[in-house]
C-alpha cells in the first residue's frame, strides 16, 4: 500500500477533515458499464488457491495490509445533498458533502 | 503515466473529457502539515534533496526546510519562505507561482543565477526555479507526468496557506 494512503488510514482520515466537494459528477454509460463488468469479474473470480506447502518454511510470514474499511471514511461524511438522475447516455450525481472536522 | 490496475480507472484517465462530460465539481482540500510531509517523504529516492519538510503558516506563507546537494558548494541546508501567487486559471494563467520572500542570502541568489542552466536541466519539464520564485507550468507538468488528458478539465486551481495546512481549491469542468 502506498505510504500516504497508509498514513491516512492509520490516522483515521483525520488529515482530510474539512475537505469539501460540491457540484455535479457526470459519468458516461461506457464508464459505468466498464465498472459493472469489472465488479462482476471480481465477484465471480475463483478464490486464489492456498500456497502449496513447502519443506523449508519461509523465515518470515508474508503480511498484507488489510483494505481500509469504507465505513471508517463514510462515517465522517456530512452529506448535504445527494441527488441521482440519468440522462441519455449519462449517469449524473449532484452532490454537496464534506468531511467532518 | 502509470497504468492503473483497474480498467475502469484506466479508461477514465485515458479519455476523461468523454467519460466525465457534463461534470462540474468544486473541490476544497485542506492538506495538513503531517499529510504534506508524508507526501514529501514518499518522493523518489534518487532526488538530490536529502531532507525536505514543509511548514504552512498563517498569512498565506509557508516555510520549506531542505537539505540538498548543490553543485560546487556541496550539501546545503536552508529554510525558505514561500508566498503562493494567484490562482491557476486555464487557459489564460497556467502558472502556479510561489514567490521566495525569505531564506536565501545574497550568495545563494548569486549562485542560483550563476547555475541557472544546470538547475533548469535537472528540473522536470514545467518547473522553473530562480532566486526569486518557484513556478510550475501546470499543463506542461501534467503532460510530463503523462496526465495531459486531464489538463482541459482544470478550470481553476488555487493554493494558499493557513496555520498548519495548505488549502487546495480545484474547479473541474468538462464542456
Amino acid at each position: 500500500m502506498h505510504p500516504v494512503l497508509q498514513h491516512l488510514i492509520d490516522n483515521d482520515f483525520r488529515d482530510l477533515a474539512g475537505s469539501r466537494v460540491e457540484g455535479q459528477l457526470s459519468l458516461s454509460d461506457d464508464l459505468i458499464n466498464l465498472g459493472i463488468h469489472e465488479l462482476l469479474a471480481q465477484l465471480t473470480a475463483p478464490a486464489p488457491a492456498p500456497p502449496a506447502p513447502t519443506e523449508v518454511p519461509s523465515p518470515k510470514p508474508q503480511t498484507t495490509t488489510p483494505a481500509p474499511d469504507p465505513r471508517a471514511l463514510l462515517g465522517k461524511l456530512d452529506v448535504e445533498k445527494l441527488n441521482y438522475r440519468t440522462e441519455t447516455g449519462r449517469t449524473i450525481v449532484e452532490i454537496a458533502c464534506a468531511i467532518k472536522n | 503515466m502509470p497504468i492503473p490496475a483497474s480498467p475502469t480507472i484506466a479508461s477514465l484517465l485515458r479519455t476523461p473529457a468523454a467519460a466525465l462530460a457534463g461534470t462540474d465539481l468544486r473541490i476544497s482540500l485542506p492538506l495538513t502539515r503531517s499529510l504534506l510531509n508524508e507526501v514529501l517523504a514518499a518522493r523518489p529516492p534518487d532526488t538530490p534533496v536529502q531532507q525536505l519538510l514543509i511548514d504552512p503558516e498563517s498569512g498565506n506563507r509557508f516555510r520549506v526546510h531542505l537539505t540538498a546537494h548543490a553543485p560546487v558548494v556541496g550539501s546545503v541546508t536552508r529554510r525558505i519562505t514561500f508566498v503562493p501567487g494567484p490562482a491557476v486559471a486555464f487557459p489564460d494563467q497556467p502558472w502556479l507561482r510561489f514567490d521566495i520572500v525569505d531564506g536565501l542570502g545574497f550568495l545563494d541568489r548569486s549562485l542560483i543565477s550563476l547555475l541557472q542552466g544546470q538547475i533548469e536541466a535537472r528540473l522536470p519539464q514545467g518547473v522553473e526555479l530562480t532566486s526569486k520564485y518557484l513556478r510550475l507550468h501546470v499543463p506542461a507538468l501534467l503532460t510530463h507526468l503523462g496526465y495531459q488528458q486531464l489538463v482541459p478539465l482544470i478550470r481553476e486551481l488555487d493554493l494558499h496557506s493557513e496555520a498548519n495546512r495548505l488549502i487546495l481549491q480545484l474547479h473541474l469542468k468538462t464542456d
